[in-house]
Parts: C-alpha cells; structure tokens; sequence
C-alpha cells in the first residue's frame, strides 16, 4: 500500500499515528489484524450477547436458558440464537408462546422463582 | 443482573404498548438496520430532535424517503413536517411549540391517509442460504447470491420457520407447511470490500487480500400459505 493509502486508513488515529507514515504504518498494520481477528471474534461476541438476552427473556417466564433451549431442541423447532433473541426483544406475545411449549416439552424448572420486584428501602416514607 | 433489569423494563414497556405498537418497534428497528430508502440528510434537522411534539404515533410509520434518515422516528418525523411547514422559523422553537403542536397535525394527518398503502402486519422467519431472516413484506434484505437468479425474478422461499401476525403465531416444527414467502430479486451485487490483511511478524510475511462477497438484494412481496398450520392465539 502506499502512503496515501496507509494515511486514509489511519484516519481518527492517537498523535503522530496519524499525520506521519513511519509510525502510521506500524498503526495501521496491526489495526488491519485486529480486523482480521475480530472478524472472527464477533461471531463469537454476538452469539454471546444473543444467548444473554433469551436468557434474560426466559427467566421472566421462569424458565432458565438451557432448559428453554432443550425444550426447543425436543419440540424440533429450528429458530436459532440471533432469531430468537430479536423475538424476544420485539415480539413478546410470540416468545412466550415458544416458552410455553418449550416448557410443556421439558418441564425441568420446579425450583425457579420469578423475579419479584424488590422496593427501595429508602422510598419508603416512615 | 443490570441486563436481566433492563430487559424486565423493556419487556413492561413492550407489554404496556398494543402488539401493534410492538409490531411498530420492530419496523423501525429494522428500518434502521437495511437504511430502505435513500434520505437527504439536511443538517438543520439535528436541532429538533430534542422537541416532544404530541403525534398520533400509530399512523407514522416512516415508510416514506424524507423520514428514514432519523433514529427517533416518531419525534423526528413532527420535526421533518415542521421544517417543510415552515421554513423560514429559525427562532428556537420553546417558544412557539404550542402553535406548532396544532398547526402539523392536520398536515400529518392527510399525509399519512395519503401515503398509506395497506401492509399487512405481518412478519416470518426464513431461513435463505443457511442463514435465518426475520422477513416483513415490502422490505429488502441482502442475502448470499443465489445462483441462476436475474433481476426481478419472482421467488418463492419455502423453509419459513415461524409467522407471526398481530393476533397469532405460527411456530414450525421446523418448518410451517404450506407457508411460502415470496419475494423479487432486485440486485445482484458485491458487500463493500473487506480488506484481509495477514501478518508473521519478525518473518517478513505480509499479504494484502481485498475481498467482496457476492450477494443478492431481494425485496419482499408477501407471506401466504400459513392459514391452516396450528396456530398459537392470542387470548386478548
């Protein structure tokens, strides 16, 4: 690459990274393999953050993730991660239907309490 | 903890609202991920953003090409009518926000019955080329290139996970019978480049791999076939 490429790319770069090309090009090289493993890495990232928010969602319903998702598995239902969490943030009434049968599938939560709303102590006025 | 408490407000505030309004959170979610209609930014906009004018929030859904550009759609879409309402106002607008209160309303109105087609409020999940897409008719998306597909081809998309509309869900197991999606190739064209750069260092190993992956835009047209699958009824 040369100069003006490597320049454009180190855009919005800390100091002299930015303006001067022997030590933009140091920059600018080990941002392009960040990209390269983060690529990778985001795959990763997102099916984390996906798993969080149907947990999230089950527990509301007193379900724990890994029992909605063997239910899931035993009612063969295919609807993966990313799905199942943009359901569960936007469609509340569908994803409860999934958490119904996937508990009528595997009834494994006996001991899970729903959440209750706790009140601050202090807002109490006595 | 924090995200399990702010997925328990956002889950109350889902509930609080009519599924409609739910359907109308997901639309404009959407809309702003595929960016559907090309919209000119005009900067003077940014200023009104943090105006809270009273709007009919049902009817705004921003379908049409000045509205998209703006994250806050339903304040921003009062802001948008104002400025071609009146374009000469530079003051701050505290001050005149109670005229501007009536004076967009029967404008919006009209503009709305005028620029409402029927859409169904409808949605499926389907799933194209190994990947799941959560569809709504009159929407595009980009998928991986179909192969043997030209440009306004009709297609029809089979494997549809699970469709939803305001009142009832139809959850496949895997898939809902009967129910197909269909849609029109609108492009064939390339992701914007992704530069794959490989390094070793203190070997001398560098290469510099630009690469774009083929793709398809498809736009789709309507969901059928799912009436006589199972169905899970909202009791409302």
């Amino acid at each position: 690459m040369n100069k003006k490429e490597i320049l454009k790319l180190a855009k919005g770069f800390r100091g002299r990274a930015k303006n001067c090309i022997r030590i933009a090009r140091e920059r600018v090289e080990k941002a392009l393999q960040y990209s390269y493993r983060d690529r990778r890495n985001k795959k990763r990232d997102m099916r984390s953050l996906w798993i969080q928010r149907i947990n999230a969602g089950t527990r509301q319903h007193g379900v724990n993730y890994g029992n909605f998702m063997h239910g899931l598995i035993k009612e063969n239902i295919q609807l993966n991660r990313k799905v199942l969490s943009e359901i569960s943030m936007h469609e509340p009434y569908s994803f409860k239907a999934l958490v119904d049968i996937s508990r009528s599938a595997f009834p494994g939560n006996k001991n899970v309490v729903l959440p209750t709303r706790k009140v601050n102590v202090s807002s109490i006025n006595v | 903890m924090a995200s399990s408490a702010t997925a328990t407000a956002t889950f109350t505030t889902l509930l609080l609202s009519s599924s409609f309004a739910a359907q109308c959170n997901i639309s404009n979610h959407h809309r702003q991920s595929s960016s559907l209609f090309p919209a000119p930014k005009t900067p003077p906009l940014s200023i009104f953003k943090p105006l809270s004018l009273k709007l009919t929030p049902s009817f705004l859904l921003p379908k049409t090409s000045t509205f998209s550009s703006i994250p806050k759609s339903s304040e921003s879409d009062a802001a948008v009518v104002d400025v071609e309402l009146e374009p000469g106002n530079a003051e701050p607008e505290s001050q005149f926000q109670s005229e501007l209160e009536v004076e967009p309303e029967p404008a919006q109105v009209v503009e709305a019955s005028k620029e409402e087609p029927k859409r169904e409020e409808i949605f499926a999940v389907v799933m194209i080329g190994g990947r799941q897409y959560i569809v709504f008719p009159g929407r595009y998306l980009y998928t991986q290139r179909l192969k043997g597909a030209n440009v306004d081809d009709k297609i029809v998309l089979n494997k549809v996970l699970l469709v939803g509309t305001k009142t009832t869900t139809y959850i496949g197991k895997p898939v809902v019978t009967n129910a197909a999606v269909h849609a029109v190739v609108e492009e064939q064209g390339l992701n914007p480049k992704v530069v794959v750069f490989k390094y070793k260092k203190k070997k001398n190993y560098r290469r510099n791999i630009g690469h774009r992956q083929p793709n398809t835009r498809i736009r789709i047209t309507g969901i059928t076939g799912y009436q006589d699958y199972p169905a899970v009824t909202l009791n409302s």
